[in-house]
């Protein structure tokens, strides 16, 4: 035996009794596990979901909005559309390619937004309503294991992949040992400075036809503004249909269509 | 009397005897001159900047609602728009201002802004393609249709190539990591004929390619911050006598609009290159700045010679063809590239700039769009309302509007107006009803609130009753019907046609109310007095004049007067200890003359008279030489007045002049000041005066 192997094995020896110590996940099982948090929320076919979100802020009456929701995963598209109350029916975003439209009935016009657009205002993202795609987004890092209640979590830390545009650049996210859903999120600007905090109490499965597996989404989220203490968002999703949508759904005209 | 007349005449014997006194006449000829003709300008500014300010918007008083966190401040404070409760309703607090006999008329208002947003030049154009693809679909194709979407597509395939060439320039200086390729072969395609022949078989999914993958291509339009006064336009303008259109019309009575204050519609709505020779061509008129020595005018100029894209996206393929031409002439080039000749022609000189700047609005104006928007146009404008929800309007641009005097005034030249149907829009207010929608979605919600602090807690723990797996019943989404009732098309154009009546005007939300008085003398009697009747009537509203409502502008006039006067104070302290120290001087010299007084028999009293007699007179006498001097000054300036020299200067003179005024309480209050700080300075040297005896006085040495 020589003496590099004899070290080796003297270095193994150390690692295996050195406790039961958390032993950090690969680079490829992180992004593994991204895939698969990914994979399982996204549908072969349309979606659609019914979600109630709930605005608090400082010193103003609570601003509630219930919206559509629709997906086609396989194009990348989105379309949120907002009906009640009654004022805000018909405002709603289209997400096509790259970009994020706007669009609101009381003045007929669309406009181009960004990913940092607050979706109505809300601390919500565009990205919280979209299609998961944080392996193509991310490059994860292992940070430990962590408890949150009764759960215990993976915490990985997410970096952008250079040249593509996130609303926020550094993501520290906790993810379910057992279940493989996040529990938690927070997003931090560039700067290192934490921006908003994401917590995700429940999710819920769906089988689907057109995927052939089952769809998984968070039931609620609570987003917590980290920057205007004082202002937080919950989303609920109410109820998910996964039947095919209208081909020309994710088109401007017919948006504008619902108004008319 | 006898001594009277023997104190007056060593007085003047000695006014010009010695140099001490000459000193000291100096002193007081100039600080009468400072306190003449300082206090008739501050005076006369003072009441240009009150007129500016009581004639534009602020009127004599103001009312708001006294529940407001922060106080009214018309032209903005320090940190935004000030947190004003809501007036519920005008209609009810006009007749109780009304009563007070010295009202003459009350003018609802409540300022705002907005952030305006628009596409880049690319996405305007392709909303206007879009706009006639639609009314095509609707009314069918004319002739004139036709032709008009003939021309606007001609208009973006140009633009498209002129992308590519600026995108084959950039790639020069770029490297080829820094290009995308998805949008290099976008361009690619949109450049095609295939692409513009099959563009009419499927024309929306054409304007979708362009608007998705060839728009973002180029950078975002500019973003426009807008402030904006919402009032009632009629009463505004009849109440308001400074204010006066200059384009366009006024918004008919009872009608949604908004007229562009002149100076934002010229500084932030003007194509940047014409904005950039307007500016060169005031700078070198008024200012007297030349190019070549001007920093300031060189960047213009720069930045016109490198900056033609505005005009190159904004030219269709027969304007560019008329440009090209017409500058060919006018340079007598044969260069076929309208950038080159643009930039030729926009680097300007002081020689050639007054043929030049002429030129352009004759020659090149004509084909372009001087303005981002059209009187007529309709403007989007975008708010945060007070309730958290966004609301967007459409507020046709009827005309341009100035406060004369206020032309140039940045502070003053911010404010737009609009009327009050879309300013109550645009601020939100929760009606019972909408209270009631709102409060029933929440309530089916079924959401627990969470205390943020240990949300984690409640959210995670064993407690919470949470569970990371559950099937979800299969649910059948129905949005048919969700929609039914939304506002559209139809509700936009009811809008812009509706005529309200002045009730309606009246009846609800204001921020604040202008009050204009018959008489203006009693402006802090009536205050107290309305503030009583708003009390016994109930309402509970703060009553403040013109200049607290001002809000950081009042302020500042208030601070200006108070700086002018503490320099003023702080020139007679120094004046008082010149002339004391002077005195003393002068009476140390006179030591041996005060005491052969002495010993010939004049009294001490005799002695202090003297003195001050002596600095009285000389008080006096160059008092009026420098009141003198500094009347001829004012009457020079008043008949030619001073100019403004820059923008906030504008607003103090209250416009492009100040021509002040001389009032007999100026000249009074000069030689009060001279005469009394002339006196106190002369007690103490006169009272050591007396101190000398004759016994003292023979034993000074010459």
């Amino acid at each position: 035996m020589s003496l590099k192997n004899l070290l080796s094995a003297a270095a193994l020896s150390v690692a295996m009794l050195s406790g039961p110590v958390a032993l950090a996940l690969e680079p490829a099982a992180m992004t593994q596990m991204l895939a698969t948090i990914d994979d399982r929320q996204r549908n072969g076919g349309d979606y659609k979901s019914l979600i109630y979100m709930e605005q608090k802020e400082k010193d103003k009456t609570d601003n509630v909005r219930e919206a559509f929701v629709y997906r086609r995963d396989a194009d990348d598209k989105l379309m949120i559309l907002f009906s009640k109350p009654k004022t805000e029916a018909g405002k709603g975003y289209l997400r096509m390619d790259k970009n994020l439209w706007s669009y609101d009935p009381n003045v007929g016009k669309w406009e181009r937004r960004t990913e940092r657009e607050r979706i109505a205002g809300t601390d919500s993202r565009r990205a919280d309503f979209d299609e998961s795609r944080l392996a193509e987004e991310f490059d994860p890092a292992y940070e430990g294991e962590a408890k949150l209640g009764k759960f215990t979590a993976h915490k990985l830390l997410l970096k952008v992949k250079p040249n593509v545009d996130v609303a926020y650049p550094l993501v520290k996210m906790w993810i379910d040992k057992d279940t493989n859903n996040i529990l938690k999120r927070e997003d931090y600007a560039l700067s290192g400075r934490l921006m908003r905090t994401a917590l995700y109490p429940r999710w819920k499965k769906i089988f689907s036809e057109s995927k052939g597996a089952d769809v998984w989404f968070p039931e609620e989220i609570r987003f917590y503004d980290e920057v205007e203490k004082a202002n937080s968002t919950i989303i609920l999703i109410k109820s998910v249909d996964l039947r095919p949508l209208e081909a020309n759904l994710f088109t401007k005209a017919w948006l504008e269509s619902k108004s008319r | 009397m006898g001594q009277l007349r023997l104190l007056m005449q060593v007085a003047f014997r000695n006014l010009f005897t010695s140099k001490i006194n000459i000193l000291i006449g100096g002193i007081i000829f100039f600080g009468t001159l400072l306190v003449v003709v300082g206090g008739a300008l501050l005076d006369s500014m003072d009441s240009a900047m009150s007129r500016s300010i009581i004639g534009s918007v602020a009127g004599h008083l103001q009312v708001y609602s006294d529940d407001s966190k922060d106080e009214l401040s018309l032209y903005g404070g320090m940190s935004g728009e000030p947190d004003l409760a809501v007036l519920d309703d005008f209609s009810r607090i006009k007749p109780v201002l009304e009563k007070h006999p010295n009202v003459k008329t009350v003018v609802p208002m409540g300022t705002s802004g907005a952030l305006i947003t628009s596409g880049n030049t690319v996405d305007l154009t392709l909303a206007r393609l879009r706009d006639l693809y639609k009314k095509r679909a609707e009314e069918g194709e004319s002739p004139a249709l036709r032709a008009n979407l003939d021309s606007v597509k001609s208009h973006v395939r140009q633009m498209v190539s002129l992308m590519e060439e600026q995108r084959n320039k950039s790639r020069e200086l770029l490297s080829s990591a820094a290009v995308d390729p998805l949008e290099v072969e976008a361009l690619a395609r949109a450049r095609t004929d295939a692409f513009w022949d099959t563009f009419e078989q499927d024309p929306f999914a054409s304007l979708e390619f362009l608007e998705n993958r060839i728009a973002p291509q180029l950078p975002d339009g500019d973003l426009l911050d807008m402030r904006y006064v919402g009032t009632d336009l009629d009463s505004f303008q009849r109440t308001f006598d400074r204010m006066e259109i200059v384009d366009g019309q006024p918004v008919p009575q009872g009608k949604r609009g908004m007229l562009l204050s002149k100076f934002y519609y010229e500084n932030f709505l003007k194509l940047k290159t014409a904005l950039r020779l307007d500016n060169i061509k005031q700078e070198r008129d008024l200012n007297q700045k030349r190019i070549d020595t001007d920093p300031q005018l060189q960047r213009w100029v720069k930045e016109n010679q490198t900056q033609p894209r505005e005009i190159l996206f904004q030219l269709d393929p027969i304007k560019t063809g008329q440009a090209v031409e017409r500058l060919q002439k006018v340079l007598g080039s044969k260069e076929a590239s309208l950038e080159k000749l643009l930039s030729e022609f926009l680097t300007t000189t002081d020689d050639n700039f007054d043929t030049r700047y002429q030129q352009f609005y004759a020659e090149l104006a004509p084909l372009l769009e001087l303005y981002r928007m059209r009187m007529g146009d309709n403007l989007t404008i975008t708010a945060f309302t007070r309730t958290g929800y966004v609301q967007s309007i459409n507020v046709k641009i009827y005309g341009t509007y100035q406060f004369k005097g206020l032309e140039k005034s940045a502070m003053a030249g911010v404010i737009n107006l609009m009327d009050l149907m879309s300013f109550r829009e645009l601020y939100g207010y929760l009606s019972p009803d909408r209270k009631a929608e709102i409060a029933e979605l929440q309530k089916n919600s079924g959401l627990k609130a969470v205390d943020r602090a240990n949300a984690e807690e409640a959210l995670f723990g064993e407690e919470s009753g949470n569970t990371l797996v559950a099937e979800a019943t299969p649910g059948l989404i129905e949005d048919s019907k969700a929609f039914e009732g939304a506002l559209g098309s139809l509700r936009r154009d009811d809008l812009a046609s509706r005529v309200y009546s002045q009730q309606e005007i009246e009846q609800g939300v204001a921020l604040s109310a202008a009050i204009i008085l018959k008489d203006p003398e009693q402006l802090q009697q009536t205050m107290e007095e309305l503030k009583q009747a708003s009390t016994a009537a109930g309402l509970k509203l703060r009553v403040v004049s013109w200049q607290q409502a001002a809000g950081l502008i009042g302020q500042f006039v208030l601070m200006a007067k108070l700086v002018l006067y503490f320099a003023v104070f702080i020139i007679f302290i120094v004046a008082l200890v010149i002339i004391n120290n002077a005195m003393m001087m002068a009476t140390l010299q006179r030591v041996r003359e005060v005491g052969t007084m002495r010993a010939i028999g004049a009294q001490r009293s005799f002695i202090l008279s003297m003195v001050l007699v002596e600095t009285v007179l000389l008080g006096f006498v160059f008092g009026v030489g420098g009141a003198l001097l500094g009347s001829g000054i004012m009457s020079a300036l008043g008949s030619a007045g001073i100019p403004a020299g820059n923008e906030a200067l504008y607003f103090f003179f209250s416009g492009p002049r100040l021509y002040p005024t001389l009032s007999a309480g100026n000249l009074i209050a000069a030689f009060v000041i001279v005469l009394l700080v002339s006196a106190i300075s002369t007690l103490y040297p006169a009272f050591l005066a007396t101190r000398v005896s004759p016994l003292q006085a023979m034993q000074t040495d010459e």
